[in-house]
């Protein structure tokens, strides 16, 4: 890694971790869609503020854009508030409107200027690292600056240092004008001042994060990690532990990504987004297909730097001849080693990651059906002392079970040392005597508390 | 001897979009009575607790809250919302949401310490939660999550208790549960306003009683005024209910 790659990689984590923090707060109030809206009203801050001062560099265009992001809300409000239409169709008229004002004054007005729409619309940071803050310069006089460091991290620093000071200030305030806005206005937390709060702190951010990633990705980078941690935890500090986490854990291998693939860094931060967020909310099947990308890009990378140290040539073919010329190398038993690092990846994943998705749905529907066959097994033996209804053959005949399935849920609460079997009659034990107490118990009475260490073992109860 | 009111609205009205939801409310509400206010749907009953709270600004007219504006008298009072009014899948506990009633008493910036804490979980036994204080709230039943809003509200210590229909979707138990606290809060010289739909139990569970239906029918205690007369006048039909003696 060279030095230019370090400050890459701090401000793609810096902007993630800025864009985390208000993004939770957008999602979790259903608000994400208007930090799509200001990522586009702030283009019209930026031209006005460059008509103005004449000068890319300004601050003045940050906090123009800053202000048309705020701009936007207080439209959209007003909009809304009329009753005519509904929030998403008053975003839906509002930015566009003032995007497009910007556009026009673009094209009317700054042919001439290097306002690159490729820059503008994804980011570029392939000079961020250049783009040096001095300070104390004398004209005239060479090596008189004193050099700060690239200017893009004290941008985006300055910007997340205040989010994260106003964060720890207004935590509360944030947590009850967003849970229950009417609680808070009653106890005198206007839920206005938080909400323009929020609004301010995220069009600041947004247009921080603009050079960087662009006015479209910027929107991914705060909801996506969001909403992937919403799928993860219920507690809302560590929401926002892991939005952060998320968000600088898709810029760094979204920055690898891009290198390895020789391609935009923002187009890959957020596919490794949205690959992370399908890991979670389906993380079985995913994580097989992630982990065998992984495993074939890892071989096929150390193949392909192989190729370009023995000098072939290949660094100068389009993508689909390198990719022919690496398989064309491949011997078999680099298949079983994509194999075995799936394998890994994929246990270590699932392992790690929450039980949610299809296969897992299935599975559970399936592990109650049993569990409640266990119970109504056991309930039958509990009601019954005469020794024919408890015979072991009599089973199937009296509940009516396949001879497969009573033979199999006799076996799990022998397992489970529920029953014991004496000359094939069954009888509870005292713990099978307990659980069958407490389960109808619960289930007559709802009364959750009873049965609170019985949901480890048992996906009856877990409601 | 004069009776000292703890809620007093003067030519209230409020309107949405031009439309009076409210229509020149006057009110006084003696300390230390429980009532409740009827009235059908649209009436306005929400949106009187709204405005008493200063959630929603009125277009004319004056509330105080023990002669003085609400405005000054926050730490008195304590708000029950709707049920409905708040996603039960925020992800939070309930202990966590019964700390929110704290942060009043604290202030801006101030964090909730031991002390909350401590509170927070005396209002959780006190409405028989306490085995759920560390269950996400999207994991508890209607009533449960009604109970929390009353500890909620309980935590708050207040003077004067609002709750917008706090018997909704919950089941009998939970129902006498809940009543039988808000009696409580009656006995200790708390005044209570409830918005409530069940006409049947009005005679049962409250002394006091306000009808509604954008102006004010009439207010004043059960026994006086709970009759088919004003039920007619407030609900527009014939209405009959048998009140049981």
């Amino acid at each position: 890694m060279n030095s230019a790659q370090i400050i890459i990689q701090i401000i793609v984590a810096l902007v993630a971790v800025a864009c985390a923090i208000p993004g939770t707060f957008l999602v979790l109030r259903k608000m994400s869609l208007i930090s799509d809206a200001i990522s586009h009203s702030i283009l019209l801050g930026i031209v006005i503020g460059f008509f103005i001062v004449e000068d890319t560099a300004s601050p003045l265009l940050i906090v123009l854009a800053a202000l048309a992001g705020i701009v936007t809300v207080i439209l959209v409000e007003y909009i809304q508030k009329t009753g005519l239409v509904k929030e998403d169709t008053a975003i839906g008229l509002v930015f566009p409107a003032l995007f497009s004002i910007g556009v026009i004054l673009i094209s009317k007005n700054a042919n001439d200027v290097h306002l690159d729409i490729d820059s503008v619309m994804v980011g570029d940071l392939s000079l961020a690292p250049f783009d040096i803050l001095q300070i104390g310069c004398i004209e005239g006089v060479t090596d008189s600056c004193i050099n700060l460091g690239p200017k893009a991290i004290w941008v985006i620093g300055t910007i997340l240092v205040i989010t994260l000071i106003l964060l720890f200030m207004f935590f509360k305030e944030l947590k009850v004008s967003t849970f229950d806005a009417g609680l808070a206005a009653a106890l005198g937390f206007s839920p206005l001042i938080m909400h323009y709060g929020l609004m301010t702190v995220s069009s600041i951010t947004i247009v921080g994060a603009f050079d960087a990633v662009g006015p479209i990705l910027v929107v991914a980078l705060m909801i996506a990690p969001a909403a992937t941690a919403y799928l993860f935890t219920k507690d809302l500090k560590k929401m926002l532990l892991l939005s952060c986490f998320f968000g600088v854990f898709a810029a760094i291998s979204g920055y690898w990504l891009a290198h390895i693939l020789d391609a935009s860094i923002s187009g890959s931060m957020t596919t490794v987004l949205a690959i992370l967020f399908l890991l979670v909310y389906e993380p079985i099947i995913t994580s097989i297909l992630v982990s065998l990308t992984v495993g074939t890009s890892t071989i096929f990378y150390q193949y392909y730097e192989l190729l370009v140290a023995n000098e072939t040539g290949i660094e100068h073919m389009l993508l689909g001849e390198k990719i022919q010329t690496v398989f064309a190398e491949f011997v078999f038993l680099d298949y079983v080693y994509i194999l075995i690092i799936a394998t890994v990846l994929t246990a270590f994943l699932i392992y790690i990651l929450p039980k949610r998705g299809v296969i897992y749905g299935y599975y559970k529907v399936r592990q109650q059906k049993t569990e409640i066959m266990l119970l109504v097994f056991l309930l039958h033996i509990r009601n019954h002392s005469e020794e024919s209804e408890r015979h072991v053959k009599h089973l199937n005949e009296h509940i009516n079970w396949q001879r497969l399935r009573s033979k199999s849920i006799v076996e799990l609460a022998q397992k489970n040392n529920m029953i014991t079997i004496d000359s094939s009659i069954i009888s509870l034990t005292k713990k099978g005597e307990e659980f069958t107490e407490k389960a109808i118990d619960y289930i007559i009475t709802n009364k959750d508390t009873e049965i609170e260490e019985m949901k480890d073992d048992f996906f009856l109860f877990r409601g | 001897m004069e009776t000292k009111y703890a809620i007093t609205v003067d030519d209230l009205t409020v309107a949405y979009n031009y439309k009076p939801v409210l229509w020149d409310i006057d009110l006084a509400i003696p300390e230390g009575v429980l009532m409740c206010i009827v009235g059908p749907n649209g009436a306005g009953k929400s949106t009187l607790i709204k405005s008493i709270l200063g959630i929603i600004k009125p277009i004319a007219g004056t509330v105080s809250i023990f002669g003085k504006p609400y405005e000054k008298q926050r730490s008195l009072v304590a708000y029950v919302p709707q049920k409905g009014s708040v996603d039960w899948d925020f992800p939070t506990t309930a202990l966590d949401v019964v700390m929110m009633g704290t942060y009043g008493s604290l202030g801006w910036i101030k964090r909730p310490r031991q002390k909350q804490k401590k509170a927070a979980l005396e209002a959780l036994e006190k409405v028989g939660m306490l085995p759920f204080k560390n269950r996400q709230i999207s994991q508890l039943s209607g009533g449960q999550q009604q109970r929390i809003f009353l500890a909620r509200a309980l935590v708050q210590n207040a003077s004067i208790y609002f709750m917008d229909e706090p018997f909704q979707g919950v089941d009998a138990t939970t129902e006498k549960a809940i009543i039988n606290i808000l009696k409580e809060l009656r006995k200790a010289g708390k005044t209570v306003v409830v918005v409530h739909h069940d006409l049947q139990t009005v005679p049962e569970y409250f002394d006091w009683v306000t009808f509604l239906n954008v102006k004010k029918i009439a207010t004043g205690p059960v026994k006086d005024i709970f009759n088919d007369d004003n039920l007619t006048k407030t609900y527009g039909i014939n209405y009959k209910v048998s009140v049981q003696e």
